[in-house]
Parts: structure tokens; C-alpha cells; sequence
């Protein structure tokens, strides 16, 4: 190992274990001890990822409250090391470790808040493709309608949500107080996306999550419907399935149509 | 021996580093006293989205410059392919004058710290950094210039002042330097040296461009933290290199506590008139 290998080893488990082995390496001055020269920036780098972790998540922020949140990224700090060479992608776990870790995992919400939060992060700079238009799906004839296939923007995200987390960003966003936490029947399928430059979110009836699920898969257009038959009488599916494509072409998640 | 010529950078002005609670101002008025904007580059590493619909949309009326926080030149770990790969294409893009990232490491054992980590000052070093940026600069076929950052502690191991470090690379890799005026002030507080020791010897032109910040003082350190305005002894510091290198890209950079566009553009004018009587009387 070089010496400079070797000093960097040092310093850097100084930062991250705020063991001593580096005080040997480091001139002391009688203005400022070497604790506290090495102590500036271990805990400039805390500071700098809970800060990180702030703008990531900012409705699990004031739902814990400034002292709560502040313990769990030291925590989440302690055990992740960022990797990445932009800091913005930090935090990428802190979902599954809100389910795993005591006290946390004794509030479920806390978990699929930062999980929809992230994926809320993902829309934000995923990349662009121009959505197509009511105009383009109405220049198809008909008869080519069964055989369309979809591809859905790069952006779309899916998740199942039990509790009211949704509300809680919205509120966050909105500068509003967040409603308190509380438990739905059963988990509902949400999407997150991005139009344009505006990232979107919105709940999912149980035949549209299968029909999306089904155009991501690459199914046609005739068998979207025949999904949709669980749901809907034979003689409403197609309508049903014009309907929940007309709006998905709306919300601009369509990106392209096969024919 | 002779050292081989060194072009100097064109000076471009007066700069302010884009940030996004100005984007919407930026576009809507277009201000004319802001000559260039230099972006920070990791923030623009991604996909798509807002950050590069407003990149594009501002550079389509300014000038641009890339500084990057992440390329980590000084750390034993192999350069990172990826980030380069990338950096390289959102340079295709911005079609930047240069770009510039700091002299110090960042992480080992592919971790990153996300901080500007000090180096030893030594010819090992030197010869280490000096080699990096050589690889770099052939890579992105662009110029690169280096820049001092503020540092808390010194090593044992250093054998030569942070400035005959900062001017043993530059010219051992050829390259450029971009001058921080106010690390060079914290610097100096923090491990009590000569701010003017450390400017006369940084040769002129090797200096494509500096940079002006504000820090917060905790009294017996200073922390370069970029939150608050500029301070008359910077501003002096300033004037001082203005005199020893003349025409110079000047920057003021701003990261936390970011004050609307309307207040950080007399800060930048302020900038421009210490400069305009100092460099109209070296033209003389």
C-alpha cells in the first residue's frame, strides 16, 4: 500500500468510525486540537447527508419531527456508506431499512412513506420521451385497435400503498399540516409519474392496475380488454378499456403505440 | 530550463454559479449584468427532467462553465470510468469554456464521502494527482483546471506550503488553476500563514479563473461554507489578486441560505467594480 493509500485509509475510517488512528498522522496546533480538526469533518459529513436526507424525504421529515429524524439518519448513516458520485442518490435504502429496524419497523407507515417518496425522486429526473396525443390514437383505424401495443413513459412507477402516505407528501408539499397516520382495509395500487417537468401520483382502481400491469408486459390491446372482464360486463370492456387508455394517453403515459 | 508557454484562459467576466431557486428568474429576465453561469456538474448527471430542460434552456443565453465536486483526482482509488463517461457527455452538451474540479479526494474503496478532503503535500502526491489529471484532461479533450479548497488539518507527511504543492501540479500536469480567493483566506486562519505568501507565488498564468464566497467564523476556525455574503477582507484578497494576475473569470459562488437572484447580483457588481479601475490601470 503507498503512503498515501495508506494515510487516506486512515482518514477516511476516521470520518466514518470516529476511531483514533489518524490523530497520529495529524500536526496539532495549540489554537486546534486534532479532535477537533478530524471532528470537523466527520461531522461535516453527517451534516451534509442528513441534509441530503431532508430534501430526499421531506414529509418523513415532519412526520418524525426535527430530533426523531435526525436519530434515524445518524443510524441510517452508520450502517450506509454512500457509494454514488452524486449525493443525490443518497438514501436509496432507506426504506428497507425502516422495515427492518426497531423502533421504526413498529410503524409500517414510516417504511412505504420513504418508499413512495423515492420513487417520487426516481420520476423527478428520469428520462424524457414525448407522450403521444389523443390525435395520434385517433388517426389509427379501427380495425388495427385489437393489435396496439403500449410502451408507458420511463418515469411510471408502481407501488402498493396501505396507509395514507400519499396525503402526507401532498400535505408536505403544500406546506399543509399532515393528516395523521391511519391504516386502509386492504393495499392499493398506485402509479407515480412525471409529465412534462411535473411529477404526478394517483390511486388505481383494481381492473386499471391490471390492465396497466398487462400493457407493460406488452400485451395487445384485445387482450387488455379480456383482462378486463373480471371487473366489467362483456358488453362494457371495450368502453372501459377506450376510457382507461384515453386517460392514461391524457396523463401522458403513453410514450408510443405499436401497431 | 525554459517551462513551456502556457495559454492563458479568456476572461470571461463576471459569474454566478447556477442555482435551481433561480432558474425561473434567470429565464424571465435574462439579466445582463450576469456574464456567465458555472454549474455545478453532479447535479446535472442525470437522466432528464428539470435540471436539464433549465440547463439547456439557460445555456441557450449564457456562457457556461462545469465544476465538479466528485472527480476525487487526489485519491488512491482508479478513476471512476463512469463518472468520466458521463461528465464527458454532459460536456458535449453544455459545451463549457473548461471545467474544474478540486484539489483533494473525496473517498477510498469506492466510498464517497461527499467532502473535499485534504492531500499531502508531497512530491509523491505531485507525481500521483499530477498523472490523474493528465488522464482527464486527454479524456474529456477539454482544458481542466484545478482548484484549492479549504482545509482543518495538516499532515505530518507534508513536506512544501499548500501553494508550491498547488503550483507543482498544475505544472506538472499542464494545467490550469482556479484560484478560490476565499479558501486561500480560510486556509490561512485556519494554519496561520500568509495570504499573500500564497499569492505571489502561484504563477499567472496558469490562473484561468477565481472564485469569491462567503464562510462562517466559529472563532478560533473558519469553515468555508458558502451561506452567507463575501467579507471586506476577502474583497481586499480579491483586489490583491486582481493586481498580481490581472483579467481573471471571477465567480461568486453561493450553497446554502440562498438568497433571491435581485440580492446576489450586487455582489457580483461589487466584484466588478474593485476589478474595473484595477484592471483599466494594468492595461494603461
Amino acid at each position: 500500500m503507498s503512503r498515501i493509500s495508506s494515510l487516506q485509509s486512515q482518514f477516511q475510517s476516521a470520518i466514518l468510525t470516529l476511531g483514533d488512528e489518524f490523530d497520529d498522522e495529524i500536526v496539532a496546533t495549540e489554537r486546534l486540537g486534532i479532535k477537533r480538526r478530524i471532528g470537523i469533518y466527520a461531522d461535516a459529513y453527517r451534516l451534509r447527508l442528513i441534509e441530503c436526507l431532508q430534501d430526499n424525504y421531506s414529509a418523513l421529515h415532519t412526520m418524525l419531527g426535527d430530533d426523531e429524524f435526525d436519530r434515524l439518519c445518524r443510524s441510517y448513516i452508520d450502517t450506509h456508506t454512500p457509494h454514488h458520485y452524486s449525493v443525490r442518490w443518497y438514501g436509496d435504502r432507506l426504506a428497507e431499512f425502516l422495515a427492518e429496524t426497531t423502533p421504526y419497523c413498529e410503524h409500517p407507515y414510516l417504511a412505504e412513506l420513504a418508499a413512495f417518496e423515492w420513487k417520487l425522486m426516481e420520476a423527478f429526473d428520469e428520462r424524457d420521451v414525448a407522450p403521444v396525443t389523443v390525435e395520434d390514437m385517433a388517426a389509427i383505424p379501427p380495425d388495427q385497435w385489437p393489435h396496439l401495443t403500449f410502451a408507458l413513459h420511463p418515469s411510471l412507477r408502481r407501488l402498493e400503498l396501505t396507509w395514507n402516505v400519499a396525503a402526507m407528501r401532498s400535505a408536505t408539499d403544500d406546506d399543509r399540516d399532515p393528516p395523521a397516520p391511519q391504516q386502509g382495509d386492504q393495499p392499493v395500487p398506485w402509479i407515480i409519474w412525471r409529465s412534462q417537468l411535473q411529477q404526478f401520483y394517483r390511486s388505481l382502481a383494481a381492473d386499471e392496475a391490471r390492465m396497466l400491469g398487462q400493457a407493460q408486459g406488452g400485451d395487445d390491446f384485445a387482450a387488455l380488454c379480456a383482462g378486463l372482464c373480471q371487473w366489467n360486463g362483456e358488453s362494457e370492456v371495450a368502453a372501459r378499456a377506450a376510457g382507461l387508455l384515453k386517460q392514461w394517453i391524457n396523463d401522458g403515459l403513453i410514450t408510443r403505440i405499436g401497431v | 530550463m525554459q517551462k513551456p508557454a502556457v495559454k492563458k484562459l479568456p476572461f470571461l467576466g463576471f459569474g454566478l454559479g447556477l442555482r435551481t431557486s433561480h432558474y425561473e428568474t434567470v429565464l424571465a429576465e435574462l439579466p445582463p449584468n450576469i456574464d456567465w453561469f458555472e454549474i455545478l456538474s453532479e447535479n446535472y448527471l442525470v437522466a432528464g427532467g428539470k435540471p436539464l430542460y433549465y440547463l439547456d434552456a439557460i445555456r441557450d443565453h449564457y456562457p457556461m462553465i462545469m465544476h465538479g465536486v466528485s472527480m476525487s483526482i487526489g485519491s488512491s482509488d482508479p478513476l471512476n470510468g463512469d463518472y468520466l463517461e458521463q461528465l464527458k457527455k454532459l460536456a458535449d452538451r453544455v459545451q463549457p469554456a473548461w471545467f474544474s474540479d478540486h484539489l483533494c479526494w473525496t473517498g477510498l474503496d469506492g466510498k464517497n464521502i461527499h467532502d473535499l478532503l485534504p492531500l499531502p503535500y508531497t512530491e509523491e502526491t505531485i507525481a500521483h494527482v499530477a498523472g490523474r489529471i493528465r488522464q482527464v484532461q486527454d479524456f474529456m479533450e477539454r482544458p481542466m483546471l484545478i482548484e484549492n479548497v479549504s482545509s482543518y488539518l495538516t499532515y505530518k507527511d507534508s513536506a512544501m506550503t499548500e501553494w508550491e504543492f498547488l503550483t507543482g501540479i498544475a505544472e506538472r500536469a499542464d494545467c490550469h488553476i482556479l484560484l478560490d480567493i476565499n479558501n486561500i483566506y480560510v486556509s490561512a486562519f485556519n494554519h496561520g500563514f500568509d495570504p499573500h505568501e500564497y499569492l505571489n507565488y502561484i504563477p499567472v498564468e496558469r490562473v484561468g479563473q477565481f472564485h469569491l464566497a462567503g464562510h462562517t467564523n466559529y472563532g478560533d476556525y473558519i469553515i468555508d461554507s458558502h451561506d452567507h455574503p463575501v467579507i471586506d477582507p476577502v474583497w481586499e484578497l480579491y483586489a490583491d489578486a486582481l493586481r498580481r494576475f490581472g483579467p481573471v473569470s471571477i465567480m461568486i459562488e453561493r450553497d446554502d441560505h440562498i438568497p433571491p437572484l435581485d440580492e446576489l447580483v450586487p455582489e457580483l457588481d461589487r466584484a466588478r467594480s474593485i476589478a474595473q479601475p484595477i484592471l483599466k490601470e494594468m492595461a494603461a
